[in-house]
């Protein structure tokens, strides 16, 4: 576990810093959200799947935390990128790990995060034209969502 | 259509023995429909949760939905006179209720299982849920819980034939495109 975090220092040397240095579980955090593909990559040298995508809404902005897990001694990483208020955006770590297509289309659906280079960003839960994000802190419930049926029909 | 002269202005004819016979005639078919309708009622199953359990509780032999003719027979929504309802509707599965809904044949009875297809019950002012399936579909019978008792489904089935019998249902009263 060590060395990962060793490797991840050298390559990145002042984009990363150790939040939590548990030897089972460590959290990393990633100071520049545009080395988010790099680092993946060196992560997935070591570990299997990305098995979790959390969003925190620490309003305006959002903190992504990434949760990396391998099969042979069931060790988990925890890294942990913020996202701004000016865009919302982040690249797609969909090339390195396949698991985070529907993670991260959920984000998308829920947070309104737009992940720049995924092949199929939908929404997953909701219907396609709902208009809003309902996991924002800043949602509010209006009529115009509590009447919205998806349907042109009135009885 | 040879009735049309009956319906000019200033023509008005009271009916003569032909017509009393076949309103009578039409009366009696219709109870006779309505009787066979009242008795074998065939659910179509919409079960999306928890009230779907209590719903294959209702078809078990505990309490045997077969006795009063309601047999959960039908595996598609063209062969049922019944849906049940039962389970949370999200926006996502509104129009897909509605597209089960439109596939059934006249005359077509829905009974809403549970709180949350009465009045969005748990789920009440929710952002992703329809606040009572009647804002889709005509409700002929409501059956509260969550889930509801198995028992009440036998209740509802019993009522709902009542209506039909009384032609009270909602396609009964306001026709096939109400």
């Amino acid at each position: 576990m060590a060395d990962i975090i060793d490797d991840l220092k050298l390559k990145l040397k002042d984009k990363i810093s150790v939040l939590y240095s548990d030897p089972k579980e460590p959290v990393v955090a990633l100071a520049d959200k545009t080395a988010i593909k790099p680092v993946a990559s060196i992560i997935s040298k070591s570990f299997d799947i990305l098995f979790m995508l959390v969003v925190v809404d620490r309003a305006p902005k959002f903190e992504l935390n990434y949760l990396f897990s391998r099969y042979s001694d069931d060790k988990t990483i925890t890294l942990r990128v913020v996202v701004d208020e000016k865009d919302y955006a982040i690249d797609s770590i969909c090339s390195v790990f396949d698991s985070a297509n529907w993670e991260e289309r959920e984000a998308y659906d829920l947070f309104g995060i737009k992940f720049t280079g995924h092949p199929d960003m939908r929404r997953i839960l909701l219907p396609e034209d709902w208009p809003g994000f309902p996991l924002r802190k800043d949602f509010k419930v209006t009529d115009e969502i509590r009447n919205w049926t998806g349907l042109d029909l009135k009885f | 259509m040879a009735e049309e002269s009956d319906f000019q202005i200033g023509s008005f004819s009271y009916p003569g023995l032909a017509d009393v016979f076949l309103t009578r005639a039409q009366k009696f078919i219709d109870y006779v429909l309505d009787w066979g309708r009242k008795n074998s009622l065939w659910p179509l199953t919409f079960g999306t949760s928890c009230c779907a359990i209590e719903m294959m509780t209702f078809g078990a032999t505990k309490v045997d939905a077969d006795r009063m003719g309601t047999l959960f027979m039908a595996d598609s929504p063209r062969l049922s006179d019944l849906i049940l309802v039962s389970g949370t509707i999200t926006k996502k599965m509104a129009r897909r209720l509605l597209n089960m809904y439109e596939q059934m044949l006249y005359p077509k009875y829905v009974i809403a299982v549970g709180a949350c297809n009465v009045s969005g019950g748990l789920y009440h002012d929710s952002y992703n849920t329809i606040e009572g399936v009647d804002r889709i579909i005509p409700v002929d019978v409501y059956i509260p819980g969550c889930p509801p008792r198995p028992e009440q489904f036998m209740d509802a089935v019993r009522v709902l034939q009542r209506l039909i019998k009384e032609n009270e249902t909602k396609v009964q009263k306001y026709g096939r495109y109400y």
